[in-house]
């Protein structure tokens, strides 16, 4: 019997997120090491477009399920349709999201299935005639491959590391359509989805982004990087979210998953350590120019330039240069 | 309400660390060790929902070798009443549902009405062992929650963090467990006078031994540091040496005048 690969399509506001196309990429990846085949489930109600969507974009079969007032996310009613689903199927690898819906439902899931389960995943590779997974560690300074002999593994699978195939497919997946009894759950009552109040203040739109992070040590010194700011036109200043925690800049300001995404011209990062919650947020500038006194830091790996020196004298020190006269 | 928080001392941000072929695992040019940075907003947010209530209690527990003891300290300083520590002898990475079945097994019996967790730990950045916990004792869970108030004598009203700054609110049945995003309640310092009476304290200790538990298996076979997605161009030279090349740069891409 081939085994499976299953991939769960995540979706939210009736669209299927992109994040699902880099799954089904991960998953046709480990396929090239392990042959099975790929299916994708979605649950939903109603669940129909998700599902065409899904298998014209794909061509992959589809198990679409129905399932009764299921419009947004609920994880009680994931972990429940999804458990009786793949006890069906008996997939080998399981794959989700690594987000704010795959990370809620897939480590109960992997336990209720008596699975493995191994979040973040970026990277497919073999070693020593395992299969491993590749994953951060040590806020993104380090990799581990990780792998289990496991008869069944829950993968989740980290947004922006697998390319999603852009073109439709040229033949549709068959859509299997089926009903989920799905007892309602009162431990968990949703209440709704809030929108956001904060706005991007103007860090989306600038052509120069200064960026703090953890490594600007005082908030005194939060004045640096405001001077540096200054000395680029279009410029606004943003930070990691353990800035913004600290209150030392506004939730407006925040750069990465749980923030905002920028990609300007320029992106300038100071003390960030480059944790992939906040790479993914900036990674799409077009130079990026990191200063961290860590020459190990994370953030060097996905800079043009890196400079070690401690912020606090290197920043004072640039901006001088920068504004005294040419010597020419 | 009785509340207990799950917490993990892990290695502090600033120190360096490098891949260990010979551990399959890490080591690092410093013993200096911390409380999880999102279990400190974990610890916070429960001390903060004993104060609104004036009632309960709020316990601490870890899974972790000796040293552990430190951070079970540090949260006895912030204000939790009584710590427990799930004494464990590697050193080495456990995996995360070993962690979550070892306190599973130890807390299954003490009627706590919430469990919270931080919404990962820095180190191995699973953001696993707070819901496979919430499984193993059959309670209801949300993750990457940034708010929690009290409705009733049976429930709480969370809001969870989404992508985007969206968020999804929940009413959840007690007991349960959250796992608690960093957010805008800063942990409070431990006072020094706090700190002396906490290091006094008795601090419940329980062998990883004496908790019979199997999980599935999952291991590192090598770490690494991470490959390059660009150039990463170091500059060379005295601080204003570099300082002059990184202006040369922006001139020669036209970024400042």
């Amino acid at each position: 019997m081939t085994s499976t690969i299953l991939v769960i399509a995540e979706h939210a506001d009736g669209q299927i997120r992109p994040v699902t196309g880099e799954i089904v990429a991960c998953a046709r990846q480990l396929q090239q090491l392990q042959p099975a085949d790929i299916r994708i489930v979605v649950l939903g109600d109603p669940v129909e477009t998700l599902a065409e969507t899904l298998s014209q974009k794909t061509g992959l079969p589809v198990d679409a399920i129905r399932t009764p007032h299921l419009a947004e996310y609920h994880g009680d009613t994931y972990r429940d349709v999804l458990t009786d689903f793949i006890k069906e199927l008996q997939p080998r690898y399981i794959c989700a999201a690594h987000t704010s819906q795959g990370l809620d439902f897939a480590p109960g899931l992997a336990v209720r299935i008596k699975a493995a389960c191994i979040t973040g995943v970026e990277a497919i590779v073999e070693a020593d005639g395992e299969i491993c997974f590749t994953r951060r560690i040590c806020g993104g300074k380090l990799t581990a491959d990780i792998a289990s002999p496991n008869a069944q593994i829950v993968l989740s699978v980290l947004p922006g590391s697998f390319s999603a195939d852009s073109s439709n497919a040229t033949t549709a997946g068959a859509i299997c359509y089926r009903t989920a009894i799905s007892e309602t759950s009162a431990r968990t009552i949703p209440c709704g989805v809030l929108r956001s109040s904060v706005k991007a203040s103007g860090i989306t739109e600038a052509d120069v982004v200064v960026a703090a992070g953890r490594g600007i040590g005082d908030r005194e010194n939060i004045a640096l990087i405001h001077r540096l700011t200054a000395l680029f036109s279009g410029s606004a200043v943003a930070g990691s979210r353990i800035v913004c925690d600290q209150g030392w800049l506004d939730y407006a300001q925040q750069v990465g998953v749980t923030g905002f995404s920028v990609q300007p011209a320029l992106y300038i990062a100071c003390g960030i350590s480059g944790a992939v919650q906040h790479v993914s947020g900036m990674r799409a500038s077009g130079f990026i120019v990191s200063i961290n006194s860590d020459p190990n830091a994370a953030i060097f790996n996905v800079s043009d330039i890196c400079i070690v020196e401690d912020l606090k004298t290197f920043i004072p020190l640039f901006i001088e240069t920068a504004t005294s006269p040419h010597p020419d | 309400m009785n509340i207990l928080v799950c917490i993990k001392q892990v290695l502090a941000a600033a120190v360096r660390v490098f891949p260990d072929a010979d551990t399959r695992w890490i080591r690092s040019d410093s013993d200096e060790y911390v409380m999880n940075r999102f279990d400190e907003f974990a610890v916070e947010a429960a001390l903060q929902l004993r104060e609104a209530l004036s009632d309960g209690r709020v316990d601490v527990i870890s899974v972790g070798p000796e040293r552990a003891e430190a951070v079970i300290r540090r949260a006895l300083g912030m204000g939790a009443d009584d710590g427990i520590h799930i004494i464990t002898k590697t050193c080495g990475p456990i995996p995360p549902a070993v962690t979550a079945a070892l306190m599973a097994a130890s807390v299954r019996n003490r009627n706590y009405d919430l469990i919270l967790t931080g919404v990962m730990s820095e180190d191995d950045m699973n953001a696993q062992v707070g819901p496979a916990m919430a499984e193993m004792l059959d309670l209801p869970c949300a993750t990457a929650v940034i708010q929690i108030e009290r409705r009733g004598i049976s429930t709480v009203y969370v809001e969870r963090e989404m992508e985007g700054g969206m968020r999804d609110a929940l009413e959840i049945r007690l007991p349960a467990l959250l796992s608690v995003q960093s957010g805008a309640h800063p942990p409070r310092y431990p006072s020094l006078s706090r700190m002396l009476r906490a290091n006094r304290r008795p601090i419940e200790t329980i062998p990883s031994t004496d908790l019979g538990m199997t999980a599935p298996d999952i291991h590192v076979v090598r770490t690494a540091f991470p490959g390059k997605t660009r150039a990463g161009y170091f500059l060379e030279g005295s601080a204003s040496e570099k300082a002059a090349q990184l202006l040369k740069i922006f001139q020669a891409r036209s970024l400042m005048r």
